[in-house]
């Protein structure tokens, strides 16, 4: 009685020596899995490869208009030209610049006031109701008001994607801290966490999933927004690099600007996607 | 009745307490509850008495929406009464009151591990005194094979332990558990009873358990207290002078029968009764 150990006995079996049953099938399964994988591989990166390959060949043979689909090979050297002339790099840090110059400031006073709302009642009533009227209107409709208030400059584009980021994360964020598990923060209670310790230790984890999923649908918007906004609103960037090549009827260079524009949102939405990866990696034992 | 069964029955209106009440004795005094609802009010609770002596092991049992769970509740202070007074004797969550939920309630973005040393954590025990006594914990329900695991990655019964070992490595004064055998399988259920035994038999803390099953009541407890239904009070509250340490064995003998008798007796029109409100 004295005896505190209950150890629980472990319910695998020996294997006799030389039994390669299990040894067998794992390599089997193992294998099976890897040669999927390679397969996964080989159609995610060959089906655009094929796609290209054939644009190169319809563009050549003319069997498309290549002064609306310029051939793949064409489009690299207007890249090519565009580089060594050292817009296309600038243009690429302007737009990058100003999106994530827009989005850290939405994320942080998103993530602030979407918490704060989650869990004050007063607040909420207060301004839940006028958020949620504002996230009606398209946040792109509010340049040209915000290009009256600001003039030209910055300020008025990286409010834009400040406005579209900031209005992800208050929405999902106020729903995360709104649909919490009542359970989990019982659980924190009982187990002696208070206020600031129950907000660090159960709430903050628990509403992360919320924030990584909103990180990565806002910085897709971003980009959105940011590309938009340069369309009728800059001198540089990829967006005016785009538009202006429509004006000028630029059909390659505006090529080359869409593959940059497109390439920026995959980087973008990879590195957002790897450090979800990194700091949650119960997510990952869940989706298996 | 005494004489032939071997137990003491107590009915509700007999308030003295079994022993004289030593510091860290559980008191419920006249203790009512009222939910205010949408479209009806809910008297949970109506002046509910009871008195756990320490280190006793109290089963509540009652048909579901009885109001055992509220009671829980409110002797852990994670619900406050409407009426009436709690006295937990000097400890409350922050120091020395360990719960133990239906659901496990475990977090899943914490490791095993993490999780066990949650409330060391909040209590500001060192880093490496508190992997020490989890890990000393988690090897006496079985899992210290599984401390870098997420509880999302094992079973029922595994995060069950999980929150046994949670419970149990705060050396808390009072364990309150609400229904912790009911989310896993029927088999699983008779081992973690057995392992609960066992882990009380060797630490003798205060421990209310509640639960809808006889059996599980019976195995586990000291006393046995019936809650009636709606609005929940006192019914019945019986002594269990089966001998310890008690495995799944005792649940074969005369005494145990005759009190499962005894108890379902109590019970039965109580469950009707719930049954024709919902």
């Amino acid at each position: 009685m004295s005896d505190t150990t209950t150890e629980i006995r472990p319910v695998t079996e020996e294997l006799p020596k030389g039994d390669t049953l299990v040894a067998d099938t794992v390599v089997s399964l193992r294998r099976r899995e890897r040669r999927r994988r390679q397969r996964d591989i080989l159609l995610s990166t060959g089906t655009p490869l094929v796609l290209l390959v054939l644009w190169q060949i319809a563009a050549s043979a003319n069997w498309i208009d290549a002064k609306l689909f310029p051939a793949p090979t064409t489009i690299a050297r207007a890249a090519g030209s565009l580089i060594s002339a050292g817009t296309l790099q600038s243009d690429l840090g302007a737009t990058v610049a100003r999106l994530l110059v827009g989005y850290s400031i939405g994320v942080v006073s998103g993530v602030a006031v979407g918490l704060v709302l989650g869990l004050s009642r007063p607040l909420r009533a207060a301004f839940s109701p006028l958020f949620n009227g504002l996230y009606a209107v398209p946040s792109i409709a509010l340049l040209p008001l915000l290009l009256v208030i600001f003039g030209i400059g910055e300020t008025a584009k990286v409010l834009t994607v400040v406005a579209v980021t900031f209005f992800v994360f208050e929405i999902n964020l106020t729903a995360a801290v709104r649909n919490f598990d009542p359970r989990l923060l019982e659980a924190g209670r009982a187990y002696g966490a208070r206020r600031g310790a129950l907000f660090r230790h159960v709430l903050l984890p628990g509403t992360m999933p919320a924030i990584f999923t909103s990180l990565r649908v806002s910085i897709a918007l971003g980009l959105v927004v940011t590309t938009a906004t340069e369309f009728v609103a800059a001198n540089n960037g990829l967006g005016y690099l785009v538009w202006n090549s429509w004006q000028l009827f630029e059909t390659n260079d505006m090529y080359v600007g869409l593959v940059t524009i497109a390439l920026v949102g995959v980087v973008l939405t990879a590195i957002v996607a790897g450090l979800e990866w990194l700091a949650l990696p119960w997510m990952r034992a869940r989706r298996g | 009745m005494t004489e032939q069964t071997g137990f003491a029955v107590r009915g509700p209106e007999d308030d003295s307490p079994l022993v004289g009440g030593s510091s860290g004795d559980l008191r419920v005094q006249n203790v009512s509850k009222v939910f205010a609802g949408a479209r009806s009010n809910v008297v949970a609770l109506r002046d509910v008495n009871l008195e756990v002596t320490r280190g006793s092991f109290v089963s509540l049992l009652g048909p579901s929406g009885c109001g055992k769970s509220t009671l829980l509740r409110i002797l852990g202070g994670l619900d406050t009464p409407s009426q009436g007074t709690v006295s937990t004797g000097g400890v409350s969550v922050a120091n020395g009151v360990a719960f133990l939920f239906q659901d496990y309630a475990i977090f899943p973005w914490l490791s095993v591990i993490d999780n066990v040393a949650f409330g060391l954590r909040m209590q500001g025990v060192k880093k490496a005194e508190r992997l020490d006594r989890s890990r000393e914990w988690l090897r006496k329900v079985g899992l210290v094979d599984f401390d870098d695991a997420f509880p999302e990655q094992l079973s029922g019964g595994m995060r069950q332990r999980i929150s046994l070992a949670r419970a149990f490595v705060t050396e808390p004064e009072v364990l309150l558990m609400d229904e912790p055998m009911g989310a896993v399988d029927a088999q699983t259920r008779l081992v973690l009873q057995e392992d609960l035994a066992r882990l009380w038999e060797a630490t003798r803390k205060t421990v209310v358990l509640v639960t809808h099953s006889i059996e599980e009541a019976i195995l586990l407890g000291d006393r046995v207290v019936v809650m009636s239904s709606r609005p929940g009070r006192v019914k019945l509250d019986i002594n269990v002078d089966l001998p310890r340490p008690r495995t799944q064995a005792a649940t074969t003998t005369e005494p145990f029968a005759a009190l499962k008798a005894t108890l379902w007796e109590a019970l039965r029109d109580d469950v009707a009764k719930s049954l024709e409100f919902s």
